[in-house]
């Protein structure tokens, strides 16, 4: 099956042009404390030392930035690709970032390609305009556009993997505070988050203090009276929070307020079969939702229920409304030996 | 702020299942409109009764089920107006009844009712009706003389020959092309007006309600099989235009075949469907007794659904195969 991903339907984002916001701490904080910069020339062990220091933490994946440097160079990436995009129609994060200080991301990419001894590096921008805009800065990194449809960061790998290529992504900001680590030994202590839904008058991307709480970043959008649901990390994949003062991590992307919860409803399978087109990991949810409820699964049929990578583009797309996502991660539960 | 737990996603990405079904509801009325306007009300009281009686077997059904009244999704008023259009505007108000009795109650709730049934409702209670009533079902009054029918009581009427059945004894119809684009001829009540059905079928495509491969398969292989072996003597093209435009043809392929629920999972398996059940009904119309049998076809082809499907998986090798 070819994975076509999901179209999701446009959101009202937060405008680019505005920039970043800072939100400044209440409290008097101390700055963070400094180390030594990197020298110009520094060798691979060096650069992954100062992630570790800096305290760095690759916010598409929740990964400590020194660890998966020191990973990346044991495997040795073809191709290492700064991710420029958002994959959610909610967030902004990293273009807002890109739009920035597109220069400190690809200073950042360079360093973090000499630490895993990557052959190639590229900038994943989100459309043509933006990799126009990159060719103009004249950063000597190319361009890859990432589509518009969801996970476009999984289907963008798999573009790029076609052919036996190993390939690896970063996130934006985390190349950004590598490329400060090195020149000013700065530790990674901020991060941008986007807030944004229909459950805010103005939609911002703000810079915080990580650990700031969520509530403090959502007061800076004026949130409205109503709001019902609090999701942080992805309007698809992202999970919902009650507890206000929960604080912001550096893989927190964004905060999203919404007036009105999802319709819990939930209908039989209509057998429409977009799920199986939806999928980026070449899963077939449907089936496998259709061998779990016959009470007697056939294993054999559950295929490649472990590759899922949990991006829930099959939920999104479910005009049924069943957690197909559950589905799967229960069957690869069976498959390993487990009960799901 | 009075913060609540959610499943995501929080974005959507295509309709829901009860929103398909209401753009397909809102397909159907509109061709309840001519019809309403030429003839009276009794359109409107004709789907009004199938309706009603298709919604009082699903609460029945849902009684003896799960012992509770709610009927959760809007798929019986699907099935009661498909039967209401598939029947003759002169059939007694009783027809549709019974004939959307038998859909609720024996071919869509002893399956466990929407999104499980194996047959599409609707074309097995007018199958139904087909098999016991084909008096009533393929008599057909005269339209060319405007008159207004009853609201409620039977209608005596001067009866008219339908397209469809002039095909069937070898002949060449008399009617202009103008009208059966409109349905100002003899035949059912809703499958006649070709411009509206066709409006409806672009409605359900661009609004992602239906499917594309199914019925676009259906009609191209009934019109590839009208142009081979025409009926009548005449030129290929003619025949592929009486044939698609008489009967309930078009009708059938836009809101039969495209039924999602008994069809197969697959794209191509849907593709092979639509295709089986045009080359049925072409079948059907060579070799069948019955005038038209658009509802026979679509039950065999959602009989053969699973076995299509079986059939794409061993093709794509999704089966007996171990996968990572």
């Amino acid at each position: 099956m070819i994975p076509h991903g999901v179209r999701l339907e446009p959101r009202k984002g937060v405008p680019l042009k505005n920039g970043i916001v800072r939100l400044p701490g209440p409290e008097p904080v101390s700055a963070p404390q400094t180390f030594a910069p990197l020298k110009k020339n520094a060798g691979p062990s060096r650069i992954i030392a100062a992630a570790e220091k800096a305290g760095i933490v690759d916010e598409s994946d929740g990964m400590p930035l020194g660890k998966k440097l020191s990973r990346l160079a044991r495997r040795g990436p073809g191709l290492l690709i700064a991710r420029c995009f958002d994959e959610d129609p909610c967030t902004s994060s990293a273009r807002a970032v890109f739009r920035e200080d597109a220069e400190k991301v690809a200073a950042g990419l360079k360093l973090a390609a000499r630490a895993c001894g990557a052959e190639e590096k590229r900038l994943a921008v989100a459309s043509r305009g933006e990799a126009r805009r990159l060719r103009g800065l004249r950063l000597g990194i190319p361009a890859v556009v990432a589509g518009r449809r969801y996970p476009a960061g999984i289907l963008l790998m798999r573009k790029l993997c076609r052919n036996g290529g190993r390939a690896a992504f970063l996130g934006a900001q985390a190349c950004a505070a590598l490329a400060d680590a090195a020149r000013e030994g700065k530790p990674q202590s901020e991060t941008v988050v986007t807030v944004a839904g229909d459950g805010v008058r103005r939609p911002v991307n703000c810079r915080v203090r990580i650990g700031t709480p969520v509530e403090k970043v959502l007061r800076l959008a004026k949130p409205e009276e109503d709001v019902r649901i609090a999701a942080v990390g992805s309007a698809v994949a992202g999970r919902t929070v009650r507890d206000l003062s929960l604080p912001v991590t550096a893989a927190t992307r964004c905060v999203i307020a919404l007036r009105d919860a999802p319709p819990e409803r939930r209908y039989p399978c209509i057998r429409c079969g977009r799920c199986a087109r939806a999928c980026p990991a070449g899963v077939i949810p449907w089936l496998v939702y259709r061998e779990l409820e016959s009470g007697d699964p056939d294993p054999l049929l559950f295929f490649h229920a472990g590759d899922c990578a949990g991006c829930r583009a099959c939920n999104a797309v479910c005009p049924s409304g069943i957690d197909l996502a559950a589905e799967v991660r229960r069957a690869a539960a069976r498959k390993e030996g487990g009960e799901g | 702020m009075n913060l609540r737990n959610a499943a995501p996603p929080f974005v959507r990405a295509e309709p829901t299942s009860a929103s398909m079904l209401r753009t397909v509801l809102f397909a159907l009325c509109a061709l309840l409109v001519i019809p309403t306007v030429r003839y009276g009300i009794r359109p409107l009281t004709m789907a009004g009764v199938s309706v009603l009686t298709c919604l009082v077997c699903e609460i029945l059904a849902n009684l003896l089920r799960t012992g509770g009244f709610s009927v959760t999704d809007p798929s019986f008023a699907v099935t009661g107006l498909v039967l209401a259009l598939l029947m003759p505007l002169n059939a007694p108000l009783w027809l549709p009844c019974a004939s959307g009795a038998f859909a609720v109650l024996v071919a869509k709730a002893p399956f466990g009712s929407f999104g499980r049934n194996p047959f599409n409702p609707a074309a097995a209670g007018a199958a139904f009706a087909a098999l016991c009533w084909p008096g009533l079902m393929f008599t057909y009054f005269d339209p060319s003389e405007p008159f207004r029918l009853p609201a409620f009581a039977d209608c005596t009427f001067r009866t008219g020959v339908s397209a469809a059945a002039t095909l069937k004894n070898g002949l060449k119809p008399d009617i202009l092309p103008l009208d059966m684009l409109w349905g100002e001829a003899a035949g059912p009540l809703g499958t006649g007006a070709a411009l509206v059905v066709g409006a409806c079928a672009l409605l359900l495509l661009f609004s992602r309600a239906a499917h594309w491969q199914a019925p676009v398969c259906f009609l191209a292989v009934c019109a590839l099989l009208a142009a081979l072996f025409p009926r009548i003597a005449c030129s290929p093209l003619t025949s592929v235009k009486y044939e698609l435009l008489s009967g309930s043809l078009l009708f059938g392929g836009v809101f039969l075949v495209s039924d999602p629920v008994p069809a197969p999972y697959t794209a191509s398996g849907k593709g092979i469907y639509g295709a089986f059940a045009g080359a049925a009904l072409m079948a059907f119309r060579h070799f069948g007794v019955c005038e038209q049998g658009a509802w026979f076809a679509v039950l065999l082809a959602n009989a053969a659904s699973p076995l299509i499907d079986r059939a794409v998986f061993r093709v794509r090798g999704w089966e007996e195969k171990p996968h990572g």
